[in-house]
């Protein structure tokens, strides 16, 4: 069975489901679980961006990048557990038109894209942090923070093309 | 008669030739949403990096001064981002937010968020006249706590705009 199949079959699936039919059927549900989405990809894209202008070294570049990380990073994962669940749910509201779209499919793409770039960054770039003339981490930076403006053009992107 | 008033702005905006430029090219809002978007997360986290920091949750390490030094200028320069970009975005499409109560309200609670965390630069500066280090006072921690819920109340009356109804004899 191929990948588009596959995805056709689930959507139809979840179209099914309660929480669809909910989403469908209730009024606010819809921009309810909108609303926790922005305001979680706005702690996910803002807490990034802090880590990213530091690799960049174009900000808070009086602390140690390693300190900036830390400090940073907690916000990030709670941002991006709001806004995968969230994301999720509105996933449930039009199953068929999303998995269906460009820019709902092209995200999901950029942010397997982000993910391996914070994984190769944790695995290789982080160790470099301490040398100040390391290219790595600036590059990972740079990556990063570009990845994430276009996530959220995408995302936006899909509000106008379903 | 404010529904008069505004719909004469609505019409002449619509006249401004913003209005046809947005219909005729389809990626234009979008964009401007998503530069608002991004403008919006420069606020909110940075807001909360301030208040956090003045309720005692984030970056005890650092002094509040260092925190607000760090985040005031891009929360503003943001702000200065979002008031263009809304500004566009209401420009473009003149009947979508002006005939809605939210919009006006979200104004509101933007001016009052706004002053609320600027209070904390004012604040800091009276403590560091002082020369003393003096710990942070209730009220203030008050007034951090309310003001993030003031940024989190504006994005959400942001989101809600697109849903609700639209005064009665509005232009649509």
């Amino acid at each position: 069975m191929s990948m588009t199949q596959r995805l056709s079959d689930f959507a139809f699936w979840v179209a099914d489901t309660d929480l669809s039919i909910f989403l469908t059927d209730v009024p606010w549900a819809f921009p309810t679980f909108e609303t926790v989405h922005v305001i979680s990809l706005c702690l996910v894209f803002g807490s990034i961006m802090i880590v990213d202008l530091r690799l960049l070294g174009l900000a808070s570049t009086a602390r140690p990048a390693g300190e900036v990380i830390q400090a940073t990073l907690p916000m990030t994962w709670i941002g991006f557990a709001g806004a995968a669940t969230s994301g999720a749910v509105l996933f449930c509201a039009n199953p068929i038109g999303y998995s269906e779209n460009f820019y709902f499919l092209g995200k999901l793409a950029l942010l397997a894209l982000a993910g391996a770039n914070m994984v190769f960054f944790h695995l290789f770039v982080q160790r470099q942090l301490a040398d100040q003339h390391a290219w790595m981490p600036r590059i990972s930076g740079g990556i990063s923070l570009a990845l994430w403006t276009v996530i959220v053009g995408f995302g936006r992107w899909i509000g106008f093309t379903l | 008669m404010v529904n008069d008033w505004l719909t004469h702005f609505a019409d002449w905006l619509g006249t401004t030739g913003l209005t046809g430029l947005v219909a005729g090219t389809f990626w234009i809002v979008p964009a401007l949403q998503t530069l608002h978007i991004l403008a919006v997360a420069v606020v909110l986290v940075g807001t909360l990096f301030i208040n956090l920091r003045i309720i005692g949750v984030l970056e005890r390490g650092q002094s509040v001064d260092a925190v607000v030094d760090r985040f005031m200028k891009p929360v503003m320069m943001a702000l200065l981002v979002l008031a263009f970009s809304g500004g566009l975005l209401v420009a473009a499409e003149p009947t979508r937010a002006l005939f809605r109560s939210l919009f006006w309200i979200k104004l509101g609670l933007i001016v009052l968020a706004t002053l609320l965390t600027l209070s904390h630069r004012a604040v800091t500066v009276t403590v560091n006249a002082a020369k003393t280090a003096q710990p942070i006072k209730p009220m203030r921690k008050a007034a951090a706590l309310l003001s993030l819920m003031l940024w989190i109340g504006v994005i959400s009356a942001g989101r809600w705009i697109a849903y609700v109804e639209a005064w009665q004899g509005a232009p649509s």
